[in-house]
């Protein structure tokens, strides 16, 4: 079973995303903030994160930058989710190690297809 | 062993002290831009008392790229809390930096008492985003209206991702009086699931929760 | 009066607050035990309902009461080698990444707050005698500071109860401890390696004394307090600390609910917090 990390500050987006993504045959965990997540990802191997841009502590690039510099090994593709869609931001998310870059609110098929794509699975 | 222990204490350390004592306003500001991530954090602090502190520490923000000087900078703003301060913070919520703009919003989620009199102008700000920030903001703010706020929010804003984030909030601290307005929201965005999810999740916690 | 009854969606409500608050999540197998203490609190509170105690707790000012709750929620007991895993992580990790920085043959300095009554810094020094090969090359100083001077005076004397050295392996307690009537005393050449003081760690002008540290253990501290004291301490360690120096907290806690200006590095032996090399 593929293990995905949903990093969100937000309690009801992390529930909404693991229904989504356990129906669909994943099994999930969650983090609050991108220090959360960097303390589950250098320590689990996951296959794919979906990540929000704003939260505190630390947002999503600031995340992926760390996940991406401290693990080499572990290149995981990730989502990075967002209320923003203006160019630069989307810049900076690629920049930042980000797969593919989605704007909230998010469908529940919009999502699993983009998972199942970037973790290479065919539909 | 090589266990060694000071005989006094405390432990007066002398080196490396970037501090200097007995500054002006003047050196403090110019303290500001030293190269030394240090010494620039000390300035920081040894403005934070003086009177017109606000004006260089907000200046300073928007060249300031050591993270660590960034916190130290937002904190003295948030202990400062006068006019320029509070503008100096809100300012940030429109920057580019992503991790600026969270932090302000920690920040001013400590200060609710200087928050409260712009909380209604940051909720019609014409940015949507600005506006989802200062839902984040009403999280931790202690004030009798909060939950009126949040239903005014979910029955005018137009942006669906502002009323996804009051939602969110009411799940929390709402009661009876939110359920009309969450309500009227689902069928006001009945074709996305998201906002379906998060009010049915919303209804339930403030139906079901004791009496 | 009716009883005190905690909903499904109470649980839920109150499940995703703590964890926000304090990065400690409980599943569903801990119903019982969240609901019979959060019963508990609310009777000690004379709060009416789940809900207006909720309420009190989220927009208390002094957070006195979520202090209580954090307390009724957590085991707080203090005794030798507690979260062992993290001094094996200093003395297999931590000890000889400082070593490589250093650019002299200055101590090491490593402080403990707060110090309870001393099982925390006492077990740091027995570990490092007994575990770290270089304790024979470098000079290490071991502070340990608390709030409470009665405490402090219990940590400098050293004297413990069978209860407190329980977790001690056998020849530790034999070489380090002498067994006295009503238990145990701890040696006079590790009373001699730790150095207590009294500190509150929220008063900026108390602390600046204490700088250059190399490692700050700070466990099950920072989780009683509200989210802008918490700040405040991260900043106050931040200035304490030397460049790449390491923060450990309490294996319930952490870093992600305080602050963020410490990396995050992980250890084979545990996730730990370093002020960054460089500016990142």
């Amino acid at each position: 079973m593929k293990h995905i990390l949903v990093i969100d500050d937000a309690a009801t987006v992390r529930l909404y995303h693991r229904g989504i993504l356990e129906n669909a045959g994943y099994s999930v965990d969650e983090a609050i903030n991108g220090i959360e997540a960097l303390e589950k990802a250098l320590v689990k191997p996951y296959d794919l994160f979906i990540v929000d841009v704003n939260m505190p502590k630390l947002d999503g690039y600031g995340f992926l930058k760390e996940f991406r510099r401290q693990d080499d090994a572990l290149q995981s593709p990730a989502i990075m989710v967002t209320t923003e869609a203006s160019g630069s931001d989307k810049q900076l998310g690629y920049m930042s190690g980000a797969n593919l870059y989605i704007t909230k609110p998010i469908k529940p098929n919009e999502l699993v297809n983009y998972a199942r794509l970037l973790l290479g699975e065919t539909l | 062993m090589a266990f060694i222990k000071k005989t006094a204490t405390p432990i007066h350390c002398t080196e490396h002290d970037e501090r200097h004592t007995e500054r002006d306003f003047a050196d403090l500001v110019a303290e500001l831009g030293a190269e030394n991530e240090t010494a620039r954090r000390w300035a920081v602090r040894d403005l934070t008392p003086l009177p017109d502190a606000s004006q260089p520490l907000v200046a300073r923000l928007a060249y300031e790229e050591s993270a660590s000087v960034r916190a130290a900078i937002l904190n003295a703003l948030a202990q400062i809390g006068d006019h320029a301060a509070i503008a100096g913070l809100i300012h940030c919520l429109r920057s580019e930096d992503a991790g600026l703009r969270n932090e302000a919003i920690e920040v001013l989620k400590a200060i609710p008492q200087h928050v409260e009199p712009v909380i209604h102008t940051l909720l019609n700000d014409s940015d949507s985003d600005v506006r989802i920030f200062a839902v984040n903001i009403l999280e931790s703010l202690r004030h009798k209206d909060v939950e009126k706020w949040l239903i005014e929010v979910i029955e005018k804003d137009p942006h669906i991702n502002v009323c996804a984030t009051a939602v969110d909030l009411l799940s929390e601290v709402g009661t009876e009086r939110a359920l009309p307005a969450l309500k009227q929201l689902k069928i006001r965005f009945e074709d996305d699931p998201y906002i379906c999810f998060t009010t049915d999740l919303a209804l339930k916690r403030i139906e079901d929760g004791s009496q | 009066m009716t009883a005190i009854t905690i909903s499904n969606e109470d649980f839920l409500k109150f499940k995703e607050f703590f964890y926000r608050k304090t990065g400690i999540l409980f599943d569903d197998s801990k119903r019982y035990f969240v609901d019979k203490r959060l019963i508990e609190r609310i009777q000690a509170t004379d709060s009416e309902n789940f809900r207006s105690y909720f309420t009190m707790v989220r927009f208390e000012a002094s957070g006195n009461e979520f202090q209580n709750l954090v307390n009724t929620m957590t085991v707080n007991e203090t005794y030798f080698f507690r979260e062992e895993y993290q001094f094996k992580c200093l003395v297999e990790s931590l000890m000889d990444e400082i070593v490589s920085h250093k650019k002299d043959k200055s101590p090491i300095r490593i402080w403990s707050v707060p110090s309870s009554s001393g099982e925390e810094p006492y077990s740091i020094a027995i570990y490092l005698l007994e575990y770290w090969s270089g304790i024979n090359d470098w000079d290490v100083e071991i502070m340990s500071s608390d709030i409470d001077t009665q405490i402090i005076e219990q940590a400098k004397r050293g004297h413990y109860s069978a209860r407190s050295v329980q977790h001690l392996p056998k020849p530790f307690l034999a070489k380090y401890f002498r067994h006295e009537n009503d238990g145990y005393q701890i040696c006079d050449d590790l009373r001699s390696a730790v150095e207590f003081s009294r500190v509150n760690i929220m008063e900026t002008s108390e602390v600046r004394a204490y700088r250059n540290m190399d490692i700050i253990f700070c466990r099950n501290l920072l989780i009683y307090f509200d989210d802008a004291s918490r700040r405040q301490v991260a900043e106050i360690f931040y200035d304490a600390m030397k460049v790449g120096g390491f923060v450990c907290l309490g294996h319930s806690e952490s870093m992600s609910r305080i602050s963020s200006l410490f990396r995050v590095r992980k250890f084979p032996e545990a996730i730990v917090y370093q002020k960054p090399l460089e500016h990142l």
